[in-house]
């Protein structure tokens, strides 16, 4: 009940939040005027406490106790101070972020640069879904953090909101800021049910290469070194007189597919999606080359990490209204 | 990142087990103020948890199990209410406080636990001021406050803090408080009296009592702590024979005790007639309802009464230090016969008691003639019998006057003055013993006497008629060098007399007068800092007799002043470094050119960007150029020249883009 309504009231202040100061730009500075401070739990108590002492110094009229009193009542205040100050005029900036498939957590990852002469600490960002562990920014320098938020649906997931915070230095206090900054992931299809449906068979052989693995093609020279087999010598090479060299192979046929939007008939627009993704995952976990031919869309077979993500990229933003 | 490279190598224990010990170190610093007022088995328990609960934690044992804990944690508790018999009150409450700690310590295992233990120790801290205030132990506190805040900082940072990182920044935001502290504590507004009554401390202090039997008085003199201190207005003092400091009178007499009446009686009220003296008396709390006055007070301050027997009480007992302003008058007479129940309460004697002395005082009383010439006979009998006036009179049997007069005689003031009122209410003269202190000595630094309990003295006043109460001391007849000179005059070189060795050495006595008057200044000016003395302070800012809006106006103003020193201060400290001038120059013209259209594309390097606008403006190529050198030079050569950069920012200000 109480946990509902304080969400509540979270939800309409960062709503008041952003109605006040609108939209964030990526790189952002912090103004010191955007920053919330309220005394955190540990605060409250830490209040309740010296005013307890304050009543109690003033009863006794004991201007020992009374000192003591003014003296954590000061230090509070001046430590909320400093609270504010450790947020202020930080640089906020979003760093890249990996594409993630849908139900899985996007890890939106945020760089906080300090410019000033001396370092922030205790420093985090958060949401509604967590809070990162809270770091120390020396001068100068950046940390990056990351905010979690599941990815439901594949397409673009933006980080519509999240908190930049700081319980720094006694955890009496804490300040925060609400940004609304224009970030945003990749969400990739989920993959369906390993099996569900078998790949289609190989439409080719030898048409794709992978250049990081195998000897097929000659790739060029390198010096000699002990314990290279003779039959890769140069003789040629080496009765021309230019020293001992050895004949570097690379490259290797592969199996490759050619993942054809047709083949997935039947099924509804992101079920055949996210076949597509399951076969794509497992061509590249078997090192096999892919390509991708949706309606529109045209990849060529290909291997390699870049090849993949380009293809599962597509399959992401892949416009479902299409015919 | 540099969340990783501030983590010290040298680390030795995990975060929690480092935690844990600053909390338990903490928690013993601020019971250790408390070893001294607080029953031994508590400070035991204290310790024990403490080390404990750290064995339990290096050495990888397990917690102790619940019922366990709840066990001890309820015979603790049952121990303070059958040791305090409440859990109200400054010294229960204090039990109480270190009981939850230690059993807190003890199931310490979250960052939570450790808070409270933490809090435990700031209500500690703070309870060790309402029990002490001396100004050795204000450092002792700071400091104290200083860990347990940095601890706070410990256990709530997320982040590893070496333990000197959270000292360093906790000081300096301390350092950064105390001004905000200090003036709370000169303007907040200062509330006479307590709003609500606590409960008296039950710890009995040393001082004088309201009974006297033998050997009390001569016990208490063994101590050399202070009773009070008095500030005299003016220069002149009472000559050391007249400086009797009246306390409790005592009227009732059992045979060896001397007793305050259970009734008040009436009795004429005094007519000063001798010198009149204006004093400040600060008193050290000794937990009893009586103030201490120069022999006879006739003027005291509200919240005082005068009893019948000219004795000054106060409405709550005197369990903080506090200074009294007072008049007294070193001679009075009494007008007018003694009331008649007086008479009869000053007369009573317990009936077969002292046999002896009664027969001695009655052939004493019909040879002697008048009540006077009896008194003078009965100094007399002190001063040329053999009485001895000792620190250690042996102890004495039920009827101690008769044992005193005619076998021991050797006693303190107390055997004088108990057998001296004794013989006079045999005699048929109206006699009480009053008991107080007699003498003082004088602080040269700051004109302060200083009053200590080797001071404390008894001894009679009698009735005569027409003049009314008078003043005898007993023990002036056998010591006449205690009244003039002290205790410490009086007593032979064997006995061990506390102060002896100040009077032998005047460096140690100085010393111990800079002491004093250092301890004279901080109880009139900290810890009696009270309304008076934030009146003055005003007066002497200007303000003629504030009210509490001026003074809540003038705190909101010092606040807000503060508040916006310390926001200045730390804008100061996070604003960024300095930027290199020529990348500043650089930045300039770069953005002088973007906006007549032609700003720097984010791959042009400096070389390629004033090339271009070199290309791009005909009319400023020459300058352009040399700035580009300049600038290459500059950054890129050997050893800048600062004629170099000068010339640079001459060229950028006067380029008419």
């Amino acid at each position: 009940m109480l946990a509902r309504l304080l969400s509540r009231v979270r939800t309409k202040t960062r709503a008041w939040a952003r109605k006040r100061h609108g939209d964030d730009p990526d790189p952002l500075i912090l103004s010191g005027r955007r920053i919330y401070i309220l005394p955190s739990s540990l605060g409250v108590a830490f209040g309740f406490m010296v005013f307890a002492m304050f009543i109690g110094a003033m009863n006794y009229g004991n201007n020992l106790a009374l000192a003591l009193t003014f003296l954590l009542g000061a230090l509070g205040l001046t430590a909320m101070h400093h609270c504010h100050r450790n947020l202020a005029r930080v640089r906020i900036s979003s760093a890249v972020t990996e594409p993630v498939f849908a139900g899985q957590l996007a890890r939106f990852r945020i760089a906080i640069e300090n410019p000033s002469r001396i370092a922030r600490h205790e420093i985090t960002v958060g949401n509604d879904h967590g809070i990162a562990r809270p770091g120390r920014i020396e001068c100068g320098e950046r940390i990056i953090l990351e905010v979690a938020l599941p990815a439901q649906r594949r397409g673009y997931l933006p980080l519509d909101h999240f908190e930049i915070s700081t319980r720094h230095p006694f955890g009496l206090f804490r300040a925060w800021a609400y940004l609304h900054m224009p970030i945003r992931c990749i969400v990739y299809p989920r993959p369906s049910e390993r099996d569900a449906a078998p790949p289609p068979v190989e439409t080719d052989t030898g048409g794709a290469q992978d250049t990081a693995r195998g000897d097929e093609e000659f790739a060029g020279f390198r010096a000699f070194h002990v314990g290279d087999s003779p039959r890769r010598i140069a003789w040629k090479a080496y009765a021309r007189e230019q020293g001992l060299l050895v004949k570097l192979h690379a490259g290797t046929a592969v199996a490759s597919h050619l993942f054809d939007w047709n083949m997935t008939k039947g099924a509804s627009v992101e079920a055949r999606l996210s076949q597509l993704c399951r076969w794509i995952e497992d061509a590249y976990a078997g090192g096999r080359a892919f390509g991708l031919k949706l309606p529109g869309t045209h990849i060529p077979p290909n291997v390699g990490p870049a090849h993949r993500q380009r293809c599962l990229t597509a399959l992401a933003l892949f416009d479902g209204s299409m015919p | 990142m540099s969340a990783t490279a501030a983590i010290p190598t040298a680390r030795r224990f995990p975060l929690f087990t480092q935690q844990l010990i600053w909390v338990a170190g903490c928690f013993a610093l601020t019971v250790a103020p408390h070893l001294g007022d607080v029953r031994l088995w508590l400070a035991l328990l204290a310790a024990a948890t403490v080390i404990w609960r750290l064995a339990i934690e290096l050495r990888h044992w397990r917690l102790p199990h619940k019922w366990l804990r709840i066990g001890i944690a309820f015979a603790a508790m049952l121990g303070v209410l059958a040791t305090y018999r409440t859990l109200n009150g400054l010294e229960a409450g204090t039990a109480f406080l270190i009981v939850m700690g230690a059993m807190k310590l003890l199931e310490t295992r979250s960052r939570r636990d450790l808070t409270i233990v933490l809090f435990v120790a700031y209500f500690l801290l703070f309870a060790g001021f309402l029990y002490h205030q001396e100004p050795v132990l204000l450092p002792y506190m700071l400091v104290a406050a200083w860990i347990l805040t940095a601890t706070l900082m410990r256990i709530h940072q997320t982040a590893p803090v070496t333990a000197s990182e959270a000292l360093r920044a906790t000081g300096k935001v301390f350092l950064q408080a105390l001004p905000f502290a200090v003036l709370l504590f000169l303007l907040f507004p200062r509330l006479p009296g307590q709003f609500w009554a606590v409960p008296p401390r039950q710890q009995t202090m040393t001082g004088i009592d309201d009974e006297v039997s033998p050997g009390d008085v001569s016990e208490l003199s063994v101590s050399g702590q202070i009773a009070f201190r008095v500030k005299f207005a003016t220069d002149e003092l009472p000559q050391p024979s007249q400086r009797y400091w009246r306390g409790p009178v005592l009227h009732d007499f059992d045979g060896r005790t001397w007793r305050r009446p259970q009734y008040p009686y009436v009795e004429r009220p005094l007519v000063p007639t001798g010198e009149s003296y204006d004093y400040r008396l600060v008193l050290e709390p000794h937990n009893r309802f009586w103030l201490f006055a120069l022999d006879a007070p006739t003027r005291w301050p509200r919240g005082a009464r005068r009893t019948f027997d000219y004795q000054l009480l106060t409405s709550r007992r005197v369990s903080t230090l506090r200074a009294y302003d007072l008049q007294s008058n070193t001679g009075y007479r009494v007008d007018g016969p003694l009331p008649r129940l007086l008479r009869q309460a000053d007369l009573r004697l317990p009936p077969n008691r002292n046999p002896r002395a009664v027969q001695l005082a009655q052939k004493m009383r019909a040879a002697a003639g008048s009540d006077l010439a009896f008194v003078q006979a009965v100094l007399t009998m002190f001063r040329e019998q053999e009485y001895f006036y000792t620190l250690e009179p042996p102890r004495l049997e039920q009827d101690s006057v008769d044992d005193f007069l005619f076998n021991t005689r050797r006693g303190f003031c107390e055997h004088f003055a108990s057998a001296f009122t004794m013989l006079a209410r045999a005699a048929g003269i109206p006699a009480r013993v009053v008991a107080g202190y007699q003498g003082g000595e004088l602080n040269p630094l700051n004109g302060y006497l200083i009053v200590r309990q080797s001071d404390a003295h008894a001894w009679s006043e009698v009735w005569i008629e027409g003049r009314g109460w008078v003043r005898v001391d007993p023990t002036a007849a056998v010591a006449p060098e205690r009244i003039e000179r002290g205790l410490t005059a009086a007593i032979s070189d064997e006995e061990s007399v506390p102060g002896r060795i100040f009077a032998r050495s005047t460096l140690l006595a100085q010393m111990r007068n800079a002491w004093d008057a250092l301890n004279t200044y901080w109880n009139d000016n900290v810890i009696g800092f009270g309304q008076e003395q934030q009146r003055s302070l005003l007066a002497a800012l200007g303000i003629k007799d504030p009210d509490w809006r001026q003074l809540g106006i003038g705190l909101v103003i010092a606040v807000i002043a503060f508040f916006a020193c310390l926001s200045l201060y730390l804008a100061m400290r996070y604003r960024p470094p300095r930027r290199d001038p020529l990348v500043q120059t650089y930045e300039q013209l770069c953005k002088r050119f973007a906006k007549r259209a032609l700003p720097r594309a984010a791959y042009e390097g400096p070389n390629d960007y004033l090339s271009r606008l070199a290309a791009q403006r005909p009319d400023l190529a020459r300058e352009l150029d040399e700035v580009r050198q300049l600038y290459v030079s500059l950054r890129y050569g050997p050893a800048p020249l600062a004629s170099e950069l000068s010339r640079l920012k001459h060229l950028v200000n006067q380029l008419k883009v």
